[in-house]
């Protein structure tokens, strides 16, 4: 029975296959007709000659070739280009242009229209019904394909690509006027201003690719739409849907439209459209509903819509009702729901959407949250109720301002819409076509380049760089005035005899705000002195040579080696080697290094002479990092860096505060041989015995003013007034050392660690012998004048 | 002045905000955020086969805006300050070089490695993008990072007047962490509450807002990736009408104005006063 059965049901199938195949091939041959072709060789060379020819349901078959344009269709016929034939419209009113129904038009290559927007010049212009546009390529034209009052017309599978001209004097690539139930599928559009559709019905738009322009599909007046699975892509707006009903658009692609408006689906004035299962991914607005829906008995259903990276997911105006949004995934939006105007949304449905924000629980398990979805936001309420302050979007501010609510109930906003059962998970549309993901070689490649340069950056400038210590050679760089140890050079510049000083100050004041802390100091400083500024600590001496180097704006004047340092700091500190009280090296460069970057600013070779580096000990010192070296070492490196380029002057500031004993000895035995060998030196102390030992002329400092100068011997009269003997004894000590010399009758007081005591320089020794006396040890002394000592401190 | 020698300060300064630790800290700081940023923003790739850069683009401006001033504005402010009070920028002057040129050496050195330090940010996040197919202009990424680079020159400039004005290089960073934080968060809250309070027209609020660095470089950014303002609402828009094509220009100007105004300021406070 069964074998019978299928037995029938085969001869059943073959039966109905060969039916359908006999009627096919009469349709066919029934719907091709007599067969003309044009080409370049004959029999026909020009299209609109045989189109002359052909009688209604002939098909003229046009080769690959150029063939002038205009062309104008006024018989029913199939036009097939073999080959790509171009119509050419030497840039000149309409191309093609068919005003006969049922038409077939597939295969050309329609180029160059005219550029007029008043008078639509086209690519195709059809003005018939049933009439099918399919398969060509439009080029250069302003408006690509144009259906005015065509209706039932299908457009399929053209690419078509604009004039490169500006968005607004461009035309656009697709217009459906008046052209009810046609169809526009699987073309290609790029460079165009609009697809535009506007008073048609039934219109299917389906699988089409339109991107770089205004308005991907813009409808007007357009009831019982399809629009399904396109990709709408770099718009200004992806899809602008107006005074429709029954739209449907489903499994679109609708990303990156960002221009003015920047909505992904934008609906006003709209009822009863489904909007599902698209992909809505960053925009500036993925959806915006005005007005939608208008009528009282309409409703508008957003479903399993992916709305996703937009900075607005979805942007209502505070009068929309009757929206139900169903099982929508709101991920990553900037602001997933905005109400323009502010306020909450009413007599809307939010159910079972998923929200990338919620912050809630889903204890049974469902895939439902537990509790409701309430965005709360403080910025974004601010803003709905004062929109110019979206202008603090992306601001840290806005953050802030959120996370400020979240802390303080108190200033909650409330909440602008609820979702009562808000998915754990999202739903993600099926059968959308996006484009595929590729990675972006160009783009990357851009910025590992990027990435190298900034560690290169970092690196290339920097001290250790080769280069470096490439520059700072000798050769070609300016030589200093005064060369201390090359009479030669002198005498060539004549100067063998100039016996002016190295240094002139005269009139030298200087104030910190109201503090005086130099009062008219005048001086001199002769070829090869050593002379010494002589005070306590505070007295000036620090500011004065601070001031000869040009380092402190001051009042008078100072020359040294000939240049004013007032104006002249440059030349003068080029002429003068400086070590100072504090050292600061970079504790992480090497001697070398230190000698190299030096040596660079000096405008010479980080190489001192053998002598000089030898009695410096700078071998001892190579290779070393700069923190390694003791504050010895570290001064001899200073000394090193001040005689780089063999400068004339040098000026040291209390140069051997911080050395112990031994140090500060090798220091000045140093000192005492440059000067010898002809230096200038200028320096500052409160210790007498550096003083007598490098001091040719010595200038006393009290209270920023010199109040003597001379040499040693005027000096040592000076100190026959009076002296202070600093003392040092054991630390726990120090009060009884003071109570006996006071007891004794002399003039004692506590200083830090020590004891002052004021004598008659006559009797020096007497303060020691009391404390001997009273059985107190003192490791060692300092005899200083008395009028040198500064009693309030430093 | 003598470029050398910019050349020479510039160089050391690159080598210090390369031993300086918290230079370390804002680079890795900056470039991990702006990668795990970018990573997010472009998650949806493996989870929902798309992912726009604009997502990504909105949260590195945020970035920018939040921790490019901090490293411009402390880096700055310590700077001077700092060599001030070890001592070293005494014995650097003592040398035969101006201040103009430390000055200058300074800002182009640390501007350099904070250059340097945000490409690499930059860099890697945008490796991420590609790598993940983000749909991106080159032109405007890069844009993005000049802009960028042109918040680190200003917040670099303030640091550096904060720095040749404070005493101590404490009081310094102290200073320049109130003026990050007056930039990035009470300037503006300030002007919300003002154009809430007086209802500000949106002109007036748009000239108040740009009046800070922060907000010029902002709305420069979004322009340069977005290629319109209607995401910052009605101002937005107003700005666009109202200057069009010169917008950019203008913005960058401003920048640029604001880069210049404390370098002239710090230039005449040290020709006052001196350096030291």
């Amino acid at each position: 029975m069964s074998t019978l059965w299928t037995r029938f049901r085969r001869a059943l199938a073959f039966l109905l296959l060969g039916l359908w195949w006999a009627s096919a091939g009469a349709l066919s041959a029934d719907a091709q007709g007599p067969v003309l072709v044009v080409s370049p060789e004959g029999p026909y060379t020009s299209v609109q000659e045989a189109l002359g020819e052909a009688s209604p349901g002939s098909t003229v078959e046009v080769r690959g070739g150029v063939y002038a344009g205009p062309l104008v269709v006024e018989k029913p016929v199939r036009l097939v280009g073999v080959g790509w034939p171009v119509i050419e419209g030497n840039g000149e009113g309409t191309v093609v242009k068919i005003v006969a129904p049922g038409v077939y038009f597939g295969g050309f290559v329609v180029r160059n229209s005219g550029d007029s927007l008043d008078e639509e010049n086209s690519g195709i212009a059809v003005e018939a019904p049933r009439v099918v546009v399919e398969g060509n390529r439009l080029e250069e034209t302003l408006f690509g394909i144009y259906l005015r009052e065509a209706s039932d017309a299908v457009v399929r599978g053209n690419v078509i690509e604009g004039k490169a001209l500006e968005v607004p004097r461009r035309g656009d690539a697709i217009r459906v006027w008046y052209s009810s139930g046609s169809v526009i599928e699987g073309n290609v559009v790029r460079r165009g201003r609009d697809v535009i559709l506007w008073y048609s019905e039934r219109l299917t738009v389906r699988g089409n690719v339109v991107e770089g322009g205004r308005y991907g599909l813009h409808f007007m007046y357009c009831d019982d739409a399809l629009i399904e699975g396109n990709q709408l892509v770099d718009n200004s707006v992806g899809a602008f849907l107006m005074y429709s009903r029954r739209l449907h658009l489903r499994r679109n692609f609708i990303a990156y439209n960002r221009g003015p408006s920047g909505f992904g689906v934008g609906l006003k004035d709209m009822d009863d459209a489904l909007v599902e299962e698209n992909l809505l991914v960053d925009n500036r607005v993925g959806i915006f509903a005005d007005n939608s829906p208008r009528e009282i008995d309409s409703v508008m259903t957003y479903r399993r819509n992916l709305i996703a990276y937009n900075d607005v997911g979805v942007q209502l105006q505070p009068s929309v009702r009757r929206n139900r949004y169903e099982a929508n995934s709101f991920v990553e939006n900037q602001e997933q729901v905005h109400i323009a105007g502010g306020g909450r949304l009413r007599e809307n449905v939010w159910e079972g959407n998923f929200w990338s924000d919620y912050a809630g629980y889903d204890a049974n398990g469902d895939g439902v949250g537990d509790v409701s979805y309430r965005p709360q936001r403080l910025f974004e309420d601010l803003m709905g109720r004062y929109p110019p302050l979206q202008l603090f979007r992306y601001s840290p501010v806005a953050q802030a301002l959120d996370f400020a609510a979240e802390a303080v109930p108190l200033v909650r906003p409330q909440p602008k819409l609820e979702d009562r059962a808000p998915r754990m998970a999202p739903v993600l549309p099926e059968g959308v076509p996006a484009p595929e993901s590729r990675p972006q070689w160009a783009f990357g490649v851009g910025m590992a380049v990027l990435a190298v340069g900034g560690v290169v950056l970092m690196g290339w400038f920097s001290l250790g760089w080769p280069g470096d210590r490439r520059r700072g050679r000798r050769g070609d760089l300016p030589r200093p005035r005064f060369l201390s140890r090359q009479p030669e050079a002198l005498a060539a510049n004549g100067e063998e005899e100039n016996m002016e000083p190295m240094v002139t100050v005269r009139g030298l004041t200087k104030r910190f705000g109201r503090f005086v802390a130099v009062r008219d100091v005048s001086f001199d400083v002769g070829r090869g002195e050593a002379v010494a500024l002589w005070g306590a600590n505070g007295a000036g001496k620090t500011t004065i040579l601070r001031c000869l180097l040009g380092l402190y704006p001051f009042e008078g004047d100072v020359v040294v080696g000939g240049y004013h340092a007032k104006w002249q700091g440059r030349e003068v500190r080029r002429l003068v080697g400086f070590v100072p009280q504090e050292l600061s090296f970079h504790d992480d460069l090497s001697v070398e290094e230190t000698l190299a970057f030096y040596a660079r600013l000096r405008k010479t070779s980080p190489e001192l002479s053998p002598d000089w580096a030898e009695s410096l000990g700078l071998e001892e010192l190579v290779g070393k990092a700069v923190g390694e070296l003791s504050g010895g070492m570290k001064q001899r490196l200073a000394l090193a860096v001040a005689l780089l380029g063999d400068p004339p002057l040098l000026f040291l500031d209390e140069p051997t505060a911080n050395l112990d004993v031994r140090s500060r000895r090798e220091f000045f035995d140093l000192l005492c041989r440059l000067r010898d060998a002809g230096k200038t030196i200028l320096f500052s102390s409160h210790r007498f015995d550096e003083v007598a030992v490098l001091a040719d002329r010595v200038l006393v400092v009290e209270a920023g003013q010199v109040v003597s100068a001379g040499t040693l011997g005027d000096l040592a009269a000076t100190i026959e007034g009076g002296v202070v003997v600093r003392l040092l004894v054991e630390p726990g000590q120090v009060e009884e050392a003071v109570r006996v010399l006071q007891r004794a009758g002399l003039e004692a007081e506590r200083n830090g660690t020590g004891v002052w005591v004021c004598v008659p320089s006559h009797r020096k020794v007497e303060p020691i012998l009391v404390l001997a006396g009273a059985g107190l040890s003192v490791y060692d002394f300092v005899l200083e004048p008395f009028s040198t000592v500064d009693h309030g401190g430093e | 002045m003598d470029w050398e020698n910019v050349r020479a300060f510039a160089g050391k300064e690159l080598r210090d905000a390369r031993h300086n630790r918290w230079f370390w800290l804002y680079t890795a700081v900056f470039a991990s955020l702006a990668l795990a940023l970018s990573w997010m923003g472009m998650a949806g790739v493996g989870a929902y086969r798309v992912a726009g850069f604009g997502r990504t683009a909105a949260t590195l401006v945020n970035l920018v805006v939040l921790i490019v001033p901090l490293m411009g504005l402390t880096l700055g402010a310590m700077s001077v300050a700092g060599e001030r009070d070890r001592g070293a920028l005494l014995y650097l002057l003592a040398q035969p070089v101006t201040p103009l040129e430390v000055l200058a050496g300074k800002f182009l050195g640390l501007g350099a490695a904070l250059a340097g330090s945000l490409a690499v940010g930059f860099g890697l996040s945008g490796l991420v993008v590609a790598w993940r197919a983000g749909v991106v202009q080159l032109g405007s990424y890069v844009a993005l990072v000049a802009l960028a680079w042109g918040l680190a020159a200003v917040s670099l400039a303030l640091g550096l007047l904060v720095s040749v004005l404070s005493r101590r290089a404490s009081t310094a960073v102290g200073v320049a962490l109130f003026l990050w934080l007056l930039l990035v968060f009470l300037g503006d809250l300030g002007v919300m509450g003002t154009a809430i309070v007086l209802r500000l027209r949106v002109g007036h609020l748009l000239l108040l807002a740009l009046l800070n660095p922060l907000q010029v470089f902002k709305v420069a950014a979004i322009l340069a990736v977005r290629g319109s303002l209607e995401v910052l609402g009605p101002a937005g828009l107003y700005a666009v009408r109202a200057y069009g094509a010169r917008l950019m220009p203008l913005l960058v100007l401003v920048l640029a104005a604001w880069t210049v105004f404390p370098l002239s300021s710090v230039y005449l406070v040290v020709h006052r006063r001196g350096m030291t």
